[in-house]
């Protein structure tokens, strides 16, 4: 082993070391000083030189990778995920013949397409999906994900929100609370347009406040159009008004001269 | 110019013809001499005519004739010849020395154009596929773009074209595509810097196709969006555009776009290239039926399709009829055809049309019924199932899919009466909309009419063009169809 990668290597562990401790600034720290020292090895992506080293080099680089993602879910990062993310990929697409495959690799896949879901970047969710193989479609980190876009897409919303306690990784608590936000205010869409009226019990339990002043801040907050009397909450101001009678003359006309003018080109 | 080529085609059997039929090996002769032509004249229009030729000889061309017509086009002691003769497989001895004898007879063509050598390249090559030697026609091709690279002529870029294509699909039957991804991507760069559009427009393809293959559709699309797009030259290299377009918004969920596209390379691929049509309405009626339309009937019992179509009929059928419990058994059954076909994951996406014509149905049949009836009539396995049809209710209402409120204090979904849709102003949007559709139809088809594809050549067809023209578009149809057949 030469003397780079044994620095690498030590760097490595304190780097894990911190982030066990969850001490977070230190291994941010020690996190940017080794991608800086992985620029150095010639067998990484993109260049994928031939070097003795090249198996070792490659899998400490994926290892630093994997655990530089779960940092920043841990740090609830996005941008950062997203930016080691694509940083560790080409290490699962490319040096699959080289490398044995990571135990980390599907549940990082995983957590991506969750990341994906939560940003509601679905064309991107299902181009991510495209990739796997029908065989890691079967492993639970990836079939949870794709469940719980179909809930999502379905309506079934406390099928999203049970899937918050069946997480196959630690590291999805993050994101699925984020997603609880987001079925939220689904749901509060949801429910203004398909009731007239809830009771004020009922919609704290639909929109998962745990007491009725969460409720009443969430409505003046985010929907201060919904009335709250009776101990009801009542969404009828929302619902548009019957279409109105009278003919959109202008529009007619616009579209009458548009047709003549056509059928005068074609006669 | 036309009269000159007639002239040289009646010749050149004239002079040569030793037997009453014209043999093989004549007529790959009679190409050669329209590829010179075209060389020297700088006229592409042969070239292309030469390559169309060549794919009607295809399925009559064996070992002994190709290489008597590579002793025939290329000099004797030239690195190609000896390069390429070194492809072809040592067999019929008695054969070989009949041929070579009477092409000694032949004067030797002693300068040697580059268009030929390429020619030759591209007929071993073609040669070598139609005899499934795979590995020996990706090192055929694989020398033939070296050459390529170093060539820059007009006169070349049809028989380049060819050959990349050529190229890929050798590289594809050994299952090596990813290997030459970055070849193409240089090759494209050319191309693209030689103005060679039949180049780009073939390369375009062949790399979408290359990242498709492995389910590339990130890069593809990004490729696709910044590669310089032109009037297309040739009709198949458009198909082919469209149908890769209309994948990868698929995947993307640009359903309405990915229909259009879809269904606009199942319109203009040829009748007789039936493997590709039958892919293009494949994806088509998923992509339909994904936008919440049920395709006609019309569209699984097309000539020589209903077989390959019947998975997607069935699918059809239960997504028309809202049974998630069906839709699971055509899914289940037919899981293999659409794995192979690589829709799996799209047919996943349709769960949700299904539960939504179901609950349509409900709605329309019913003007007031129990949740936990909607659940049992969707059959939702959950363990909440009441609790699941409510906010799947509340969720379609709010999209627009049924027209009714729900009733939580007693659990009912309570459709609306559905008014006079007369009285509205909705007739009248969907009458303009389809006027504007038929007058579009026409604008578009007056502009077709104006600009043909070829419209470059100004010449006026004369009546002895215009046979010849039709014999080409003959030869293409028929050309596409066997190449069609070879992919899928």
């Amino acid at each position: 082993m030469d003397a780079k990668l044994t620095e690498v290597a030590q760097l490595f562990e304190r780097f894990k070391a911190a982030s066990i401790r969850n001490d977070f600034d230190s291994a941010a720290n020690l996190l940017s000083q080794l991608k800086v020292l992985l620029t150095e090895f010639k067998s990484l992506p993109p260049l994928f030189e031939e070097s003795p080293n090249a198996i070792q080099e490659l899998t400490i680089a994926r290892d630093i990778y994997e655990h530089a993602v779960v940092l920043s879910v841990k740090t609830e990062d996005q941008d950062a995920f997203e930016r080691d993310f694509f940083q560790l990929k080409p290490y699962y697409t490319d040096t699959g013949s080289r490398l044995p495959p990571s135990p980390q690799e599907y549940p990082i896949l995983g957590l991506n397409l969750l990341r994906l879901l939560v940003q509601n970047r679905i064309a991107e969710f299902h181009t991510e999906l495209e990739l796997l193989s029908s065989s890691a479609l079967e492993n639970p980190c990836i079939k949870h994900a794709v469940e719980l876009e179909q809930s999502f897409m379905e309506g079934a919303y406390n099928r999203v929100l049970s899937a918050r306690r069946t997480v196959p990784h630690e590291t999805y608590v993050y994101f699925m609370d984020l997603l609880a936000k987001t079925v939220r205010d689904e749901i509060a869409g949801c429910s203004e347009k398909a009731y007239d009226y809830l009771s004020i019990n009922n919609a704290r339990q639909m929109l998962m406040f745990s007491t009725d002043k969460e409720l009443y801040e969430y409505i003046s907050e985010d929907h201060p159009e919904w009335e709250v009397k009776n101990g009801s909450v009542f969404f009828q101001k929302v619902k548009e008004s019957a279409p109105s009678k009278e003919i959109p003359s202008l529009q007619l006309i616009n579209q009458t001269l548009s047709y003549a003018r056509e059928l005068e080109r074609i006669v | 110019m036309t009269q000159d080529v007639e002239m040289k085609e009646v010749a050149a059997p004239s002079n040569s013809t030793s037997s009453a039929v014209p043999s093989t090996l004549q007529h790959l002769k009679e190409i050669a001499a329209l590829i010179e032509t075209g060389a020297y004249a700088r006229e592409v229009r042969r070239v292309v005519r030469a390559v169309r030729l060549t794919i009607t000889l295809r399925r009559k061309l064996k070992a002994s004739v190709v290489s008597a017509f590579l002793g025939y086009a290329l000099a004797a002691g030239s690195e190609a010849h000896a390069r390429l003769v070194s492809y072809l497989p040592r067999e019929d001895e008695h054969d070989m020395e009949v041929d070579t004898a009477s092409s000694v007879t032949q004067p030797p063509v002693k300068h040697s154009l580059p268009e030929l050598e390429i020619y030759c390249y591209l007929l071993v090559l073609i040669f070598l596929i139609d005899q499934k030697k795979f590995s020996e026609a990706k090192a055929c091709s694989s020398t033939s773009i070296a050459r390529l690279r170093t060539l820059n002529r007009r006169t070349v870029d049809v028989l380049a074209s060819r050959l990349y294509f050529y190229y890929s699909y050798s590289y594809e039957m050994t299952g090596d595509l990813a290997e030459i991804r970055g070849n193409l991507l240089a090759l494209h760069r050319i191309a693209t810097l030689r103005h060679d559009e039949l180049g780009q427009e073939t390369l375009l393809n062949l790399l979408l196709r290359n990242y498709l293959h492995y389910n590339l559709y990130d890069q593809a699309e990004k490729l696709r969006s910044k590669a310089p797009r032109f009037e297309a030259h040739s009709n198949q290299q458009f198909c082919r555009y469209l149908f890769y377009l209309g994948k990868i918004r698929t995947i993307q969920l640009e359903y309405t776009d990915a229909k259009e596209s879809l269904l606009q390379a199942a319109r203009k691929a040829p009748a007789a290239a039936r493997g590709f049509r039958v892919q293009c309405n494949k994806w088509a009626i998923i992509v339909r039926l994904l936008l919440g339309e049920i395709p006609e009937r019309t569209v699984f019992m097309q000539k020589g399709m209903k077989k390959a179509l019947v998975p997607y009929f069935e699918l059809t059928n239960a997504v028309r009829v809202g049974d998630l419990e069906l839709f699971r058994v055509v899914a289940e059954k037919f899981a293999s055809t659409f794995s192979s076909d690589g829709t799996h994951n799209l047919i996943v996406r349709l769960r949700h049309n299904v539960i939504r014509t179901g609950l349509r149905n409900i709605s329309i049949s019913y003007s007031r019924i129990s949740l936990a009836d909607v659940a049992q009539k969707l059959r939702l396995d959950s363990e909440n199932p009441v609790a699941d049809a409510e906010s799947i209710v509340a969720k379609a209402i709010r999209d627009g899919a049924i027209d009714a409120t729900i009733d939580h204090a007693n659990g009912w979904m309570v459709s609306k009466e559905t008014g006079d849709v007369y009285s509205t102003n909705e007739p009248q949007f969907a009458f303009n909309s389809r006027i504007a559709f038929c007058l579009n139809m026409h604008n578009e088809a007056v502009r077709a009419l104006r600009f043909p594809p070829n419209s470059h050549k100004k010449e006026k067809e004369s009546a002895e063009k215009r046979r010849e023209r039709q014999q080409q578009e003959q030869e293409l149809a028929k050309h596409i169809a066997e190449e069609d057949d070879d992919e899928f």
